[in-house]
């Protein structure tokens, strides 16, 4: 995009910084912006690492602790004894070798006692597992520093969890839940404002450049969709059941359909303020010389607008859609917050705040975070719109 | 920016500072008024086309039925003078009609029961209301009270006193809860004039035109005023036969969002919440918190017949294997789930009778019980040939993933936080489950109802005590395209011995042989597991602590019933 | 400007018949009709009883005849019945309307007179620490969910503060009359307007700021001034009529936006507007409600981008309507 600006620079401004250049100086000097972009990007690193830190910390999103739910913040918690016999029963399928040695010492030593009736030697490592409940036997053990029992107290260790911001109401943890509904809410927003982008300069490009009746019918549509109130648009596209399509039936999967109709729901009712800016610039443009000149020349249309028009009016377009994710954003976590965007258990901001509205009074830091997530990321987006409205506006640029 | 930051962290500190301040220091509630929180909306008090939860809560404050259920599951007359029953000589069974056998019931209603005007209940009212009931015109839903009844004899010299013949011999006849009575002298009018119009009675009964009508209630209270969407205002009714309502003025209010509803009374807006209130969840903290804090609130839970569970479609290729369906059941430790989500104030379901109900049974010797132990699930999934894959952690046979969806009404916290729940357990012994949520209209309407789910379907149920389970399980209630989706039993389970106990038990009139052969049918469904059973649900209501006499029912008749004993003292 | 006039009612009327068909399809082919729902909730009910319900309803027709039906009804004056409540809709839909149009004016009211001050005011201090800060605010305004801020104003004003109630619309059980209605009124409704408008504000304060910034720009506000007219007058008269061109125009587009806050609003704070009707009519399928509420808002709506074009031309006689 920059490489384009700057080759179209270098031909009509005869000095000694690029367009970029300026761009990027004119833009850092908007402080707000500059600050936002570095919150952005340090959000959408953290949004992709989630994984990574998931896995690091050890902890997932998903992994619940019934009895610790509602936990407030910066608490350590133990995580139940079924997922403790999960850990144990993957470390047995991955480590025979250790695991026959384990046994051999349980059986030499008669460690612990089988308490099922059907009991295999499997079944001992459980049974040994519970005596480590004993801090008294776990600290004789750690003394003892036997290698393979090393594995079973390491085991033992991971199950203790500190939890960040608390726990929610299934006692998942809200700061990795947050950072994975980053995920989805900016993923969302990025989504849905490209989607809109493209569909708005293809409508906005065709009104424009071919003018007539297409350009007043097109025209029509946009000016109407931007008069409706588009909330209850959206409650009536989002009561749709989208399986219940026959067509759409197959590219339907069931755990993220209700992100995938979000997202179609949004892109339908985002695109016209692009279109309706494309379309101006483009009439603009359409009277300059270079465009005439290659009229003349016999280009088709389709190139016209592909290799002419487009370049042009990226700048604008550039700050529609930034501004664009920002209220994209807003409308997922209203949605949501409705009960008719993404549902549970994928979390997004929105979801999180409908189920933090109800214990509000209780856990007020449930609703707190989510929502204060929510501010800053489209406030960033916002601020960098202006900063990029302020630098391609060519009246604002100081030469 | 850093001005902005301290700005919010200013709200947040307030936020926190909430959390330990006292509940604002409302005024006691009295008897002068009390005001109710609803979170639900209701409709005009016809009681023949009235469909919403709330409506009939609020319905048996302004009116009484035939018969009703006390707080401990009886049955017990309300507007009449006794149930009449084949022992007490006023129930008789004849031979004859379509059915071989038939019977007539002799009822009489109170001598003092009077409408708000002053005209006395009569026989003539319930014989207008069955004859507005069986009109084709009226939409009225469950039409099966009604039209059991073939013919209404009243006494010539008493008018109070009537007689029902009923179609068939059943042992069940007196159970009329939702026989509703019409005052005839308001309402004979509407039906001559409109009658014959499709839904005529409905949108010009005076239900509907003129709701604050006194002849139109016959209960404890009258309706003094009523907006739709918003508010009604009850005043006691000076006619009603019974003891004189001790609260002088009853308001109930919608407050849809549940969120606020708990601001709404801290705040004092409304003095106690309904069982149509707050979310269960809700309750929970708010009962540790009013405690902790002292506040006037007591927070009542009651068990009730609402039974939560897991339809498994029986059509689905892995779940038709018995065996899967078995360690599908073992997995799950019930007792933890309900110790942890409702700290044990729902309880664990082992089947679908409720523990109120006498055809009850825990006994392992009658039925099958299922004690947590994924070790044996496993094992019994492993002898089924389904073998863990290392990399994704779940269960492979044949190249086909052990995966199941699980299906519930969305916008429902409890049930999205049980589904979020049995996914996580289920997923420890290597099942895959995907979670797909539909708004009730879809959920119920098409769903469930044609039983279009794939595999598992969470939903709930209620059934009063002592309730032939032939809608549920017989293979006949199977819902299909033949018989027009109607019957119960979506998960399609078929077995032959049931289907043939339930023929048994409607023929059986002892109540002992009955509950014999419930234990029997139990047997069957708690071996095969057609339905994962979870928790009933109980009831829960926030009153206030000065507030004596309301007793929780657990069943489908609410606390309103006895509205008049209720005393802020 | 008649021709104008009737050229844009005429357009309007179309859009909101073409509206009207597509919602109702939408509606239509929405699963679960209620019967549906009525037999699925009681085991008793019998196909029988299935059927002489759909019939009654009329939903064994198809899609474009129940359309017709109901466009034939409309324009008969018959609005229609609710399923929910069982009464016709125009009973329930008109005190609502009412509380909408008290909800969307007061917070218009209040954002105009708040926002608009501070964007003239930033752009005539523009660049100063003032406009700094105006010009934050605005952004805070316009990023902040709403909801959320709902929730919040409930916690702090309501339940710790105890100086407006948490939800409703008026206090039920008392008669009040006069001045003394007005006040219960205005107090069940201080929270609601406020977590509309913040974020009118912020859009408001922009666009102000912005137009103002323009027309200050201008030659003639320059010539005025070095006429040696002072300061105020010229800001009050030259720049801030002809800014007042554009920030109309985003007050008539940001209608329709207010209206779409005004469901959320409305949802949380329980407050029985036409807003919360459409919102759970819709997901009732209160068929006749949710055709008529969704009808009213989008006309209203339409009309006041109308009234927006008209303003235009009454501020700016440079624009003429053919």
């Amino acid at each position: 995009m920059s490489k384009d600006k700057n080759k179209n620079s270098n031909e009509d401004i005869e000095v000694s910084k690029t367009l970029f250049q300026l761009m990027r100086e004119q833009f850092m000097e908007h402080t707000a912006a500059k600050y936002s972009l570095l919150i952005i990007v340090f959000l959408m690193v953290a949004a992709l690492c989630a994984p990574l830190i998931s896995k690091v910390t050890g902890i997932s999103p998903d992994a619940q602790n019934i009895f610790n739910r509602y936990a407030s913040p910066m608490t350590t918690n133990t995580l139940s004894e079924d997922e403790e016999e999960s850990r144990v029963e993957e470390f047995i399928d991955s480590y025979p070798e250790e695991v026959r040695k384990i046994i051999a010492q349980i059986k030499s030593d008669d460690l612990a006692m089988s308490t099922l009736e059907d009991s295999t030697d499997d079944d001992l490592i459980f049974d040994f597992m519970a005596t480590l409940k004993d801090p008294v036997s776990k600290q004789s053990w750690i003394t003892k520093d036997n290698f393979s029992i090393n594995y079973l107290l390491d085991i033992k260790e991971s199950l203790t969890t500190f939890h960040l911001l608390g726990t929610d109401e299934l006692g998942r943890d809200v700061a990795m839940r947050l950072l994975f509904g980053a995920r989805i809410s900016i993923g969302v927003g990025l989504l849905v404002s490209f989607a809109s982008a493209i569909i708005g300069l293809l409508i906005g490009a065709c009104a424009g450049y071919f003018g007539g009746i297409l350009d007043s019918m097109l025209m029509r549509i946009t000016d109407s969709l931007l008069s409706l109130p588009q909330l209850p648009l959206m409650i009536v596209f989002a009561a749709v059941d989208l399986g219940k399509i026959p067509y759409l039936n197959h590219f339907v999967g069931s755990e993220n359909e209700s992100v995938i109709k979000l997202i179609t729901i949004l892109c339908l009712f985002s695109w016209m303020t692009v279109a309706r800016l494309v379309r101006s610039s483009v009439l603009v443009l359409k009277e300059q010389e270079f465009i005439l000149a290659a009229k003349n020349l016999g280009a088709s249309s389709y190139k016209i607008i592909m290799t002419h028009m487009v370049p042009n009016a990226l700048g604008t377009l550039l700050v529609a859609v930034t501004i664009n994710v920002g209220s994209a954003i807003l409308s997922e976590a209203a949605l949501s917050f409705l009960g008719l965007g993404i549902q549970p258990p994928i979390p997004s901001w929105g979801n999180m705040l409908l189920n933090a509205k109800e214990v509000i009074y209780e856990s007020p830091a449930l609703t707190f975070f989510p929502g204060l997530l929510i501010f800053i990321v489209v406030i960033s987006f916002n601020f960098i719109g202006d900063g990029l409205q302020n630098s391609v506006n060519p009246k604002s640029i100081k030469r | 920016m850093r001005k902005l930051i301290l700005l919010i962290q200013a709200v947040f500190l307030m936020q926190l500072s909430m959390n330990t301040a006292m509940a604002k220091s409302t005024n006691k509630p009295t008897n002068k008024i009390l005001k109710i929180g609803v979170a639900q909306e209701f409709e005009n008090l016809n009681p023949l086309i009235m469909t919403m939860l709330t409506t009939t809560y609020l319905y048996k404050m302004a009116n009484r039925t035939l018969v009703s259920m006390d707080h401990k599951g009886n049955w017990v007359p309300q507007i009449v003078k006794e149930l009449p029953s084949l022992k007490n000589k006023k129930a008789v069974l004849k031979k004859g009609g379509k059915h071989g056998k038939y019977i007539v019931a002799h009822w009489e209603i109170l001598e003092n029961a009077k409408w708000g005007d002053g005209t006395p209940v009569t026989g003539h009212d319930v014989k207008f209301a069955w004859e507005t009931a069986m009109l084709d015109t009226v939409t009225i839903g469950e039409k099966e009270v009604y039209t059991q009844i073939t013919k209404i004899d009243i006494d010539e010299k008493n008018p109070k006193k009537f007689s029902f013949t009923y179609e068939k011999a059943k042992w069940d006849f007196s159970q009329l809860g939702t026989f509703y009575i019409l005052p005839k002298h308001l309402e004979a009018s509407v039906v001559k004039k409109h009658g014959k119009e499709p839904s005529g009675y409905e949108k010009n009964s005076k239900y509907t035109t003129d709701a604050t009508n006194p002849g139109l209630y016959n209960g404890p209270y009258r309706i003094k005023e009523i907006k739709l969407g918003s508010h009604v205002e009850l005043v006691p009714n000076k006619y009603f036969y019974g003891e004189k309502p001790k609260i002088q003025k009853i308001i109930l209010r919608l407050i849809s969002d549940t969120g606020t509803m708990e601001a709404n009374l801290r705040s004092g807006e409304i003095d106690m919440i309904s069982k149509i209130g707050l979310t269960f969840d809700q309750a929970l903290v708010f009962e540790k918190k009013a405690k902790k804090n002292n506040w006037p609130y007591l927070a009542k839970f009651k068990p009730g017949l609402v039974y939560e569970h897991i339809d498994f479609n029986l059509r689905n290729e892995f779940l038709k294997d018995i065996n899967v369906r078995k360690a599908l059941a073992l997995s799950v430790d019930r007792d933890k789930l309900t110790q942890a989500l409702f700290s044990g104030r729902q309880q664990k379901a082992i089947h679908n009778v409720a523990p109120i109900d006498p055809w009850y049974t825990d006994n392992p010797k009658e039925i099958v019980l299922y004690k947590h132990s994924k070790r044996k699930a496993r094992k019994l999934l492993k002898a089924a040939g389904w073998k863990i894959n290392k990399e994704d952690g779940f269960r492979y046979k044949n190249g086909k993933r052990l995966s199941f969806q699980l299906m519930t009404t969305s916008g429902n916290r409890t049930r999205e936080q049980v589904q979020s729940y049995l996914q996580n357990q289920w997923k420890k012994i290597g099942v895959e489950i995907t979670i797909k949520n539909e708004p009730a209209r879809v959920y119920f309407g098409e769903t469930v109802h044609k039983a279009k789910y794939p595999a598992m379907a969470m939903y709930a149920w209620i059934s009063s005590p002592e309730n032939t389970p032939r809608a549920t399980f017989h293979s006949k209630s199977i819902p299909s395209k033949k018989n027009n989706y109607s019957g119960q039993n979506s998960g399609g389970w078929k077995n032959k011995t049931v289907d043939d106990l339930i023929d048994k038990m409607d023929l059986e009139f002892n109540a002992k042989r009955r509950a014999e052969i419930a234990s029997k049918i139990l047997y069957h469904y708690t071996n095969e597991v057609p339905v994962y059973p979870l928790y009933y649900r109980s009831d829960i209501s926030i009153i206030p602590k000065n507030l004596k006499g309301h007793k929780m029912t657990g069943t489908q008749f609410s606390a309103t019933n006895t509205v008049e004993d209720w005393d802020l003292q | 400007m008649t021709n104008f006039i009737i050229r844009r009612l005429i357009q309007n009327f179309i859009t909101l018949i073409a509206l009207s068909f597509i919602c109702f399809s939408i509606l239509a082919l929405m699963p679960g009709d209620p019967v549906d729902l009525m037999m699925s909730a009681n085991p008793k009910i019998t196909t029988d009883d299935v059927a002489r319900l759909k019939a009654l309803y009329g939903l064994d027709q198809p899609i474009y005849m129940r359309y017709y039906n109901w466009m034939a009804q409309v324009v008969q004056g018959d609005l229609g019945y609710s399923r929910t409540y069982k009464v016709p809709v125009t009973e329930i839909i008109g005190p609502r309307l009412l509380n909408t149009f008290f909800l969307l004016t007061g917070a218009l009211l209040l954002a105009i007179i708040v926002a608009i001050p501070l964007g003239v005011v930033a752009a005539v201090k523009s660049g100063s620490k003032l406009d700094y800060y105006i010009n934050l605010m605005a952004f805070a305004g316009i990023s902040i969910p709403s909801f959320w801020l709902a929730l919040i104003l409930i916690i702090v004003f309501s339940l710790n503060l105890g100086w407006f109630p948490a939800g409703g619309t008026e206090t039920i059980g008392v008669n009040l009359t006069g001045f003394e209605y007005f006040l219960d009124r205005l107090k069940y409704m201080m929270l609601p307007i406020l977590s509309l408008t913040i974020i009118q504000m912020g859009i408001f304060a922009r666009y102000a700021r912005s137009a103002m910034l323009e027309t200050l720009k201008a030659d003639y506000v320059r010539t005025a001034r070095s006429k040696g007219i002072s300061r105020i007058p010229v800001i009050m008269k030259h720049a801030f009529r002809n800014a007042l061109i554009p920030i109309v125009t985003v007050i008539a587009i940001n209608f329709s936006f207010i209206f779409s806050g005004a469901i959320i609003t409305e949802t949380i704070f329980s407050y029985q507007g036409v807003g919360k009707l459409v919102y759970d009519a819709i997901l009732a399928n209160d068929f006749n409600v949710a055709m008529v509420s969704f009808m009213i808002s989008v006309g209203m709506v339409l009309f006041m981008s109308l009234v927006a074009d008209l303003l235009y031309g009454f501020l700016d006689p440079r624009i003429s309507y053919n």
